[in-house]
């Protein structure tokens, strides 16, 4: 296990890439707990519904705790939650639009949620001792979401041509962002790898092509063929795109927050 | 596709009696476990599982939910 890491011996730099990493998965459990409750109501049956409901929850508990880290690198958790406009969010390009059909959700919950984990998992090995302490609970909190994620995607890819084809076609359009988010490999991804606080993208990009081969390829989509999308912008942590608008909104909590007495 | 009923059995601690809790629908059994510990998640508990109704043979009675008949795509 790596020596602890010493927040007050990291340089602007370092600094600077802690914060960003932890941006960027704050940001997308948050986003992921969005694409969650789109489907809180409209899912197939009352028990699916429920369970998006929880795993919702689980995302936004999970985002809750990484935004409380900030502090250790000088940020306030409430203002990055709160106040940010939609093209500083660091989260994965894949959860930028809500899905139009569950086959959508299904495959986002096995490709993009399971990649999070993955992260969380590069990160919860590392010398940064808040991510070693809380995000274990995260991860054992995780399997659920991944157990339904492998249920549901085995059940649509043995069901009808048109389920599987919306999952053929929805697998094939979030590896590519999913690709690029998670194996990023820019200077400040590099400098947390040499400090200890997280895996490579190279290697936990391994992990989750292993994790999925065998899914994926039951709707013909091989994994190893897929390549990351371009246009990654070092500076905004993401690749193209940003959140849509009316989920940012949601996010900030906008409309109510209005009434709130200060 | 069919969905099967599923009752739920839990216990608060270790050592408790493990008591039935409720049920679920669902397609299969790894959908029914996620369900379950979604749906019954107002304790903290210490075990849980889940059975499908069909599996259960009744001793006794005839006439209840758990005659064996019930749960299979119904």
């Amino acid at each position: 296990m790596n020596e602890p890491l010493e927040i007050r011996d990291l340089d602007g730099t370092g600094m600077s890439a802690l914060r960003r990493l932890i941006l960027t998965l704050a940001d997308s459990k948050r986003m992921m707990g969005i694409r969650y409750s789109d489907w809180l109501l409209g899912a197939p049956s009352i028990e699916a519904g429920i369970a998006v409901s929880a795993m919702a929850q689980d995302e936004w508990g999970h985002a809750r705790l990484l935004y409380a880290m900030l502090k250790d690198v000088g940020l306030d958790p409430l203002e990055v939650e709160h106040e940010r406009p939609g093209e500083d969010y660091a989260s994965v390009g894949a959860l930028d639009e809500p899905f139009d059909h569950w086959a959508g959700l299904v495959a986002a919950m096995t490709v993009v949620d399971e990649a999070i984990s993955v992260a969380l998992l590069g990160f919860s090995r590392g010398s940064y001792e808040a991510a070693r302490t809380r995000v274990p609970k995260m991860l054992a909190e995780e399997e659920f979401h991944a157990s339904l994620a492998k249920a549901w995607y085995r059940r649509l890819a043995d069901s009808s041509h048109k389920g599987r084809t919306l999952l053929h076609d929805s697998t094939e359009r979030l590896l590519p962002p999913v690709l690029a988010w998670l194996g990023a490999d820019d200077a400040s991804a590099r400098a947390m790898v040499v400090s200890g606080v997280t895996e490579s993208g190279e290697s936990m990009t391994e992990v989750l092509r292993e994790r999925l081969r065998d899914l994926t390829a039951l709707v013909e989509v091989n994994i190893d063929r897929a390549q990351p999308n371009s246009g990654w912008d070092e500076d905004r942590a993401r690749g193209p795109g940003r959140p849509d608008e009316e989920a940012i909104e949601r996010v900030r909590g906008d409309r109510n927050r209005a009434l709130l007495v200060e | 596709m069919l969905e099967r009923v599923y009752d739920v059995f839990a216990r608060k601690h270790r050592g408790d009696q493990l008591a039935h809790i409720g049920y679920v629908d669902a397609l299969d059994d790894e959908m029914a476990r996620v369900y379950a510990w979604k749906t019954y998640d107002e304790e903290h508990w210490f075990e849980m599982c889940v059975i499908r109704r069909t599996a259960i043979i009744p001793v006794n009675r005839q006439d209840g939910p758990f005659t064996g008949l019930t749960g299979e795509g119904e």
